[in-house]
């Protein structure tokens, strides 16, 4: 696996436009994208996963990139485990049908994601963490080496949030570039780098980044650092 | 178990229902004697009978097979239980084909060519339309441009009723739009079995890759596949199937959209058994309509009307039960 490379690169559709972004990562980079709604996260995301055309500048991404839209976007009658399988739809050249050693791979994925008895649900029916989870076991059998995923935890409860996040970096530690755009702060403290959508977009470390006077910029209000722990937060200027 | 059951009856329904439509009617042909015909060496009526009706019985098979099959997989990448086979306008324009063909005076095998190439005319345009309307979700601006060429075909199949000569073009296509199976001879079945043939085959050949452009054309990229590649595959095999299907049985709606309804309650949503499944309930619709349409006197019930007539009240039966049991 090589890195994800970005020189220049603008993004946005329909006369929206974000960037220039310059990126260069390395396989195992686990990465944060913050910025306020409407900023260009989710173009970002959809450009480095080629869904989307960038508007300028280039980017290069090793193989098939997948992206993974925010809880509760993808709707699939199916059983969770054959939608696991169809993660490995790519190794079945011309052969209509999956193989018995697909399935397998989605059983060890789900029991890696902690859901192995989720295996004949209909995923429809469950619930916006437990699909989360189970389209995150789909990654872990596509073996895509990098991986863009959109909010992955919006909407969902503390406890579901701390097991995506751990599979988040599980994900990264086996090698693969994962890039996570979010809003949560104390998520982007844990990665490797920080990206902002903002004017101008920044790159670098979460110490770099993660200042008052950075964020207090990126989300138009007044940031404040907690004297104990460390950790940033945004305050509304209104207040 | 009880849905095993089921399956297993459904399966071995259509044999049942073949012989039944074989060995009754005006020669009556015991059943044995009609599979002693079938191998090879039987008396002279079941021969007869063979003869006489298998091409019908054939043609109920193709039509419904075709037509429920096209249906499943349109409502697979279209990700909409209420599309129906003819979603792109091919009813509407096999229509105008054949009605033209009747009008200018040619033969039966002529107005099937011709509502084949309708059928096939109406989809292209569509697809063309959907194609230069770039930008959008593309299954939106395809069931758009589908409605558009379905109205401008149905407009031309209108002024072919207006312009029919009123005793005897005229009841031959209102007749020919009501739909029936008896229209095909064995020697002009392969018209519809060739194309209807490899577009199913072309369906069940995508397999699961149907269940990917399910997902929606993002997934379906980050999971490796050219989605617009696919679904245009897609669209062409069943569009192949139904284009010859109302080419040989004029308009017969409602299996396309019943029968994939009623395969998916007993094997679910996976393409490939939804397409095998949809195609041998719409093959044993089919057959028990044909059925029905020679049992009320001793004339002939279109077909197109009693497969609307017995199918709207199943579709609701269908819908009632599934949604109550919260499937």
């Amino acid at each position: 696996m090589s890195g994800l490379v970005a020189r220049g690169l603008v993004v946005g559709r329909g006369g929206f436009r974000a960037g220039p972004f310059d990126l260069a990562l390395a396989p195992s980079a686990l990465v944060a994208v913050i910025g306020p709604n409407g900023s260009g996260k989710t173009s970002l995301l959809k450009t480095l996963a080629g869904l989307l055309a960038p508007l300028a500048g280039m980017v290069e991404v090793p193989g098939t990139p997948a992206y993974l839209p925010p809880p509760g976007s993808i709707a699939a009658e199916f059983s969770v485990l054959h939608l696991v399988a169809l993660g490995r739809a790519a190794k079945r050249g011309w052969s209509p049908r999956l193989v018995a050693e697909d399935r397998e791979a989605a059983r060890i994925a789900l029991a890696q994601a902690g859901i192995a008895t989720l295996a004949d649900a209909v995923f429809s029916r469950l619930s916006s963490g437990q699909q989360q989870l189970v389209l995150i076991a789909r990654l872990i059998v596509q073996e895509a080496p990098v991986c863009l995923l959109d909010e992955p935890t919006a909407m969902l409860d503390p406890a579901q949030t701390a097991r995506i996040d751990r599979l988040v970096e599980t994900l990264a530690a086996s090698g693969r570039i994962v890039v996570v755009s979010t809003h949560r702060l104390d998520f982007a403290a844990r990665c490797g780098f920080v990206v902002t959508v903002g004017d101008p977009p920044r790159v670098g470390t979460p110490a770099e980044i993660l200042r008052p006077d950075t964020l207090a910029g990126l989300y138009g209000g007044a940031a404040t650092s907690c004297p104990a722990c460390g950790q940033v937060s945004v305050v509304n200027s209104d207040a | 178990m009880k849905r095993a059951l089921l399956a297993l009856a459904l399966i071995a329904a259509p044999f049942a229902v073949i012989l039944v439509a074989l060995g009754h009617g005006p020669l009556a042909v015991p059943a044995g004697d009609l599979l002693r015909a079938l191998a090879g060496g039987g008396t002279a009526e079941a021969e007869l009978a063979l003869s006489l009706r298998l091409p019908r019985i054939v043609t109920a098979l193709l039509v419904g097979g075709g037509v429920a099959g096209a249906g499943a997989a349109f409502q697979i990448i279209f990700r909409n239980p209420l599309v129906a086979p003819d979603l792109l306008g091919v009813s509407a324009g096999a229509g105008f084909g054949a009605a033209a063909a009747i009008v200018a005076g040619l033969g039966m095998l002529v107005v099937q060519g011709a509502a084949f190439a309708g059928g096939l005319a109406a989809a292209g345009l569509a697809l063309l339309c959907a194609r230069l309307a770039r930008g959008g979700d593309p299954r939106l601006s395809l069931v758009l441009c589908g409605i558009v060429t379905g109205a401008l075909a149905s407009a031309l199949l209108a002024l072919m009723l207006f312009i029919a000569e009123p005793y005897a073009q005229l009841p031959a296509l209102t007749y020919w739009l009501l739909g029936s199976f008896s229209r095909a001879t064995a020697g002009e079945l392969w018209i519809a079995a060739a194309p209807i043939a490899s577009g199913l085959a072309l369906l069940l050949a995508l397999g699961f890759r149907l269940d990917l452009l399910a997902l929606g054309d993002e997934q379906a990229r980050s999971l490796g596949l050219n989605a617009p590649a696919f679904r245009r595959a897609a669209i062409a095999g069943a569009t192949l199937s139904t284009s010859a299907a109302v080419a040989i049985s004029g308009v017969i709606g409602w299996i396309g959209l019943l029968a994939p309804h009623g395969a998916r309650l007993i094997v679910g949503s996976r393409a490939n058994l939804l397409l095998p499944a949809s195609i041998w309930l719409g093959a044993l619709f089919a057959l028990i309509v044909d059925r029905l349409s020679l049992a009320f006197g001793p004339a002939e019930v279109p077909a197109g009307l009693l497969a609307a007539g017995v199918g709207a009240p199943l579709f609701l039966v269908l819908f009632v039960s599934t949604s109550r049991s919260g499937r």
